[in-house]
């Protein structure tokens, strides 16, 4: 187990190399001079230059990226063109608000989709089959982009529950404060994973309804409940968990439209304006970041998988 | 009284070209103490009759119906549900075929075996941990305590059947029906699997129902058999009436094609043809296009049961006399 | 209650009773396919909607892009089926030459990814060892990108060019498909018939493409259709955050964006688009779940033929 562990801890960074040195390279074969375009053709050349120097914008490629990658080592990831501050601190701002709206997302998805797939699952082809997995129909086909448009403007507009953008101020008087900002955002980013988790789950119950283990089980003359739910259950959620362990590391990157939306100051959001201001220290140190917690939110997956199926030992 | 009373059980399942009798109206009684024999090729029926008897076949899409299906005064076809599942388990209990596929993966074995204790014989944790070590113990697990933490999938083929085993006697069940229990092991594992199964349920006096597709080993265990046949029972009787004296020609049949020790060299006979439509509706009986011994009368008429000496009966219409072997 | 009780001994019977006869297995699958109503209306939709974008020119009522500020934000009307915008523009023609954008890229990236995700995928499956491990060391590579995120990066830096999006969007699905490809790849070059064709002195090349490749084909095509519908939301996405499609072409997701400010005036202008997208993608999905459907034995419902004693 620790020897799998190790193998795939040092397969990250190498991971990690190739997707850098992508978005190294995607970023500087931007066309036009970045530098020129973002402070305005007013600038002086000699302003130019020596903010060109600065960022090293004037060293060939492969310089440039050793010695990026020789400060990343130092846990330095430059700082921002734009807002002149460092990126790390930047991180550190926008990362825990990431974190909390992909929380969020999982938490409401979870909340759905582990009683819907089970019912669907116990009730299949009736129904309550058809109740229960026909949301997840429309969950899958419309953007979340659009279900948040929707969500504002019943919930914040209309009836004014929520407020239209933005997470708040930071001086919450009660839980609904703090929370509030984050429900409606939660609730469009969720709405995919909710789908693919109701329907992941009814089909891996309905799979292993049908095998023997669980006949055995009734011969027994076990309760109904224990039989789906821990017999049952206990397998079908082998491949649900590692599925949710993905899903976690993959909202962080499709968060961007929703913070968007929302004007919510998230890693989405800071990727965004760093691609469109060109402000290349951002954009690398926050792909970074989002690519290494979607590799580790996959190793957790892996391993997870060695700690609930105990026919599986690394 | 008899243990098991069966009169006219059939099991339909419904499908789009017509309705299919896995099971067509199924007689027989069990005695407390009795081994019963189910034989027949795959497909006559004789799991769907076991689970049919459990009420464990998914009704939709089947269909169980019977004139009586009743154990130990209990009426199964029209017992509650939670009549049923407490009959589950510590009145009738199962022995599946592959013990691999039927025992729980992801539970350990010491969980398998105390779940039926502590649900029939309200056991408490504690309890039902030192039961399970002595039901591994009798089955004949070495280091049962150690074991308890196993899986399945960390037992060899012929353990895990005793643990299917164990599970099944834990309760002290009247009724265990064994359904190919042996089929998927090795033969010396059979041998022994057999043998365990005969020693404990002879000392607890379980009756027995073997469903099996080897003569040889229905011959040697159980005190009566019901030869099966397109979800019917063709023959019945003491096993060596049947086997000495058959009076149907499946079971002819049969024998013809089980090999024998005492008879190297003789080619085996099989029976032609392939297995029968079960939703033939014909009057006649459903073996005839195979059959090798019928008779003219077999073409016109529906054989119906008739008696033989020693309580023994036959669902045909030839006169088999002359492949009688006599007992020696 | 009966519901819930045990497995399906319908199949221990079924396996014991029945006896299928196969007619072909093409047609036996798109007898199946053709029995599912989603997949097959899915189908027809997903049919019409590509005639549409095709014969967008033609059958559009007016110029997509062009202005005409006295007929603005009108409601559905005969004259204008679906509306006007804010600069008077008619929502249905935006609609069709913005199905047009949609679907061509959606094509697209299913090239694109098909392109490299077999080869890739059929390589690692068929050679192993260490051209199996590079191989799928880079895919795991190129997996780790959360896939808006990079499609936003390189379309944001590079520019809203068609190829730019096409690749933004199928590079994310290259390792997806490669690894379907590789693990059906795998299995089926254990088949004895394989080996039976190795046996007989068939090049690598000619087993693969003839043997192999019929039967990676169906985890294809569900994935394929999988990818087509998620290119079509990413392409939205892209251009309702400014990056795609640049205006005044017309695009699905960019309406949407434009039609933000006008929620509550004129509805149809948000309405119309999220309609469509969702159709679309539905239809994809419904035409992908009839596929594993009709692909999968095990999924099929028997109409069986029992054998009978005399046949």
């Amino acid at each position: 187990m620790w020897r799998y562990l190790a193998s795939r801890l040092v397969q990250i960074p190498l991971i990690l190399v190739v997707v850098t040195m992508t978005i190294f390279v995607v970023v500087r074969a931007t066309p036009g001079d970045p530098v020129q375009i973002m402070l305005g053709m007013e600038t002086s050349p000699d302003a130019v230059a020596a903010i060109r120097k600065e960022f090293r914008l004037d060293r060939p490629l492969a310089v440039q990226y050793v010695l990026w990658l020789g400060d990343l080592a130092q846990g330095n990831l430059g700082r921002s063109i734009r807002l002149n501050t460092p990126v790390t601190q930047l991180l550190r701002e926008r990362f825990p608000v990431s974190l909390r709206l992909a929380a969020g997302a999982m938490l409401v998805a979870l909340c759905i989709s582990i009683p819907l797939g089970i019912l669907a699952a116990l009730y299949r082809n009736t129904w309550i089959d058809y109740l229960c997995t026909g949301y997840t129909v429309a969950g899958f086909a419309i953007p979340n982009f659009a279900l948040a448009m929707i969500l504002i403007y019943v919930f914040s507009i209309k009836l004014g529950w929520f407020p239209i953008t933005g997470i708040g101020s930071g001086d919450a008087k009660t839980a609904f404060d703090a929370i509030g900002p984050y429900i409606l955002p939660a609730v469009a980013l969720g709405t995919l994973q909710t789908a693919v988790l109701t329907r992941l789950l009814r089909s891996s119950m309905i799979d292993v309804l049908m095998q023997d283990y669980v006949r055995t089980a009734h011969a027994k003359g076990l309760m109904p409940t224990t039989v789906v739910l821990v017999h049952a259950l206990k397998n079908a959620m082998i491949p649900f968990v590692t599925m949710v362990a993905i899903q976690c590391g993959y909202l962080i990157g499709i968060q961007v439209t929703i913070e968007y939306i929302f004007a919510i100051p998230g890693m989405g959001s800071a990727v965004l304006s760093g691609v469109i201001n060109r402000d290349f220290p951002i954009v690398q140190g926050f792909t970074l970041v989002i690519a290494a917690f979607f590799l580790f939110a996959n190793l957790v997956a892996d391993l997870l998988y060695g700690v609930l199926d105990p026919r599986i030992r690394y | 009284m008899a243990l098991l009373s069966v009169r006219n059980l059939t099991t339909s399942f419904a499908t789009d070209q017509g309705l299919i009798r896995a099971v067509n109206g199924v007689s027989f009684t069990l005695e407390p103490g009795e081994v019963l024999g189910l034989v027949g090729e795959s497909g006559s029926g004789k799991s769907v009759t076991a689970l049919s008897i459990m009420r464990l076949v998914r009704e939709p899409p089947a269909k169980v119906e019977a004139e009586l299906l009743d154990f130990e005064g209990t009426d199964l076809l029209r017992a509650a549900p939670r009549a049923l599942r407490d009959i589950r388990g510590s009145g009738i209990a199962m022995v599946f075929q592959d013990p691999m596929r039927s025992l729980n993966p992801v539970l350990s074995i010491g969980r398998q075996l105390a779940e039926p204790l502590i649900r029939h014989l309200r056991m408490e944790a504690a309890a039902a941990r030192r039961r399970a070590i002595e039901l591994l113990e009798m089955v004949g697990i070495p280091m049962a305590e150690k074991r308890l933490g196993s899986y399945p999938h960390q037992f060899s083929g012929g353990m895990r059947q005793r643990v299917m085993i164990a599970i099944a006697l834990s309760c002290n069940p009247r009724l265990l029906i064994a359904d190919e229990a042996t089929t998927a092991l090795d033969v010396t594992i059979q041998a022994q699997i057999v043998e365990l199964v005969r020693t404990l349920t002879k000392n607890l006096g379980t009756a027995v129902i073997w469903i099996s597709h080897d003569l040889g080993l229905v011959a040697g265990l159980c005190d009566r058999v019901n030869v099966m046949y397109a979800g019917r029972i063709v023959e019945t009787g003491p096993v060596r009436e049947v086997f000495y004296r058959p009076a149907h020609g499946y079971t002819i049949g049969l024998i013809g094609c089980t090999p024998r020790v005492d008879r190297v060299g003789t080619p085996l006979k099989p029976i032609n043809g392939l297995p029968p439509n079960l939703m033939d509706e014909a009057p006649l009986c459903p073996f005839l296009p195979r059959c090798d011994v019928a008779v003219p009368a077999c073409h016109q008429t529906m054989p119906v049961l008739r008696s033989l000496p020693g309580g023994h009966s036959a669902v045909c219409l030839a006169d088999l006399t002359s492949h009688h072997r006599g007992a020696h | 209650m009966a519901a819930i009780l045990t497995n399906d001994t319908g199949k221990a019977a079924r396996d014991e009773i029945l006896t299928l006869r196969f007619a072909s297995g093409a047609r036996l699958a798109s007898r199946q396919f053709l029995r599912n109503l989603p997949a097959t209306s899915g189908l027809v939709v997903l049919a019409l909607l590509c005639l549409a974008a095709i014969a967008a020119p033609l059958i559009s009522p007016f110029d997509p892009i062009q202005i005409k500020l006295s007929a603005k934000l009108q409601p559905p009307s005969w004259a204008h089926l679906l509306g006007t915008d804010h600069f008077g523009r008619d929502v249905l023609s935006r609609l069709l030459y913005g199905a047009r954008v949609s679907l061509s890229i959606g094509l697209m990236v299913v090239a694109f990814s098909t392109s490299f995700g077999v080869p890739i995928g059929m390589t690692a499956g068929f050679m192993r060892g260490n051209v199996d491990n590079v191989l799928m060391r880079l895919m795991d590579a190129f997996l780790t990108f959360p896939p808006l995120l990079l499609a936003v990066a390189i379309v944001g830096l590079l520019g809203p060019d068609l190829r730019n999006v096409m690749a933004a969007i199928g590079v994310v699905q290259v390792p997806v498909l490669a690894r379907i490809v590789r693990a059906s790849t795998l299995s089926a070059r254990e088949e004895t018939y394989v080996m039976a064709a190795r046996a007989l002195g068939a090049s690598p090349l000619r087993i693969a493409t003839r043997h192999i490749l019929r039967n990676i084909l169906s985890p294809i095509m569900v994935q394929l259709t999988i990818g087509f519908s998620a290119a079509i939301i990413a392409e939205a996405s892209l251009s309702f955050l400014g990056l795609g499609t640049q205006p005044p072409n017309p695009s699905w997701g960019r309406d949407l964006a434009e039609a933000r400010r006008y929620m509550a005036d004129a509805p149809w202008l948000f309405l119309a688009p999220t309609a469509t997208i969702m159709l679309a993608v539905l239809s994809i999905n419904f035409v992908g779940d009839g596929l594993r459907d009709a692909l999968d034995p095990r999924s099929w419902r028997t109409r069986a033929r029992v054998a009978s004693a005399k046949g």
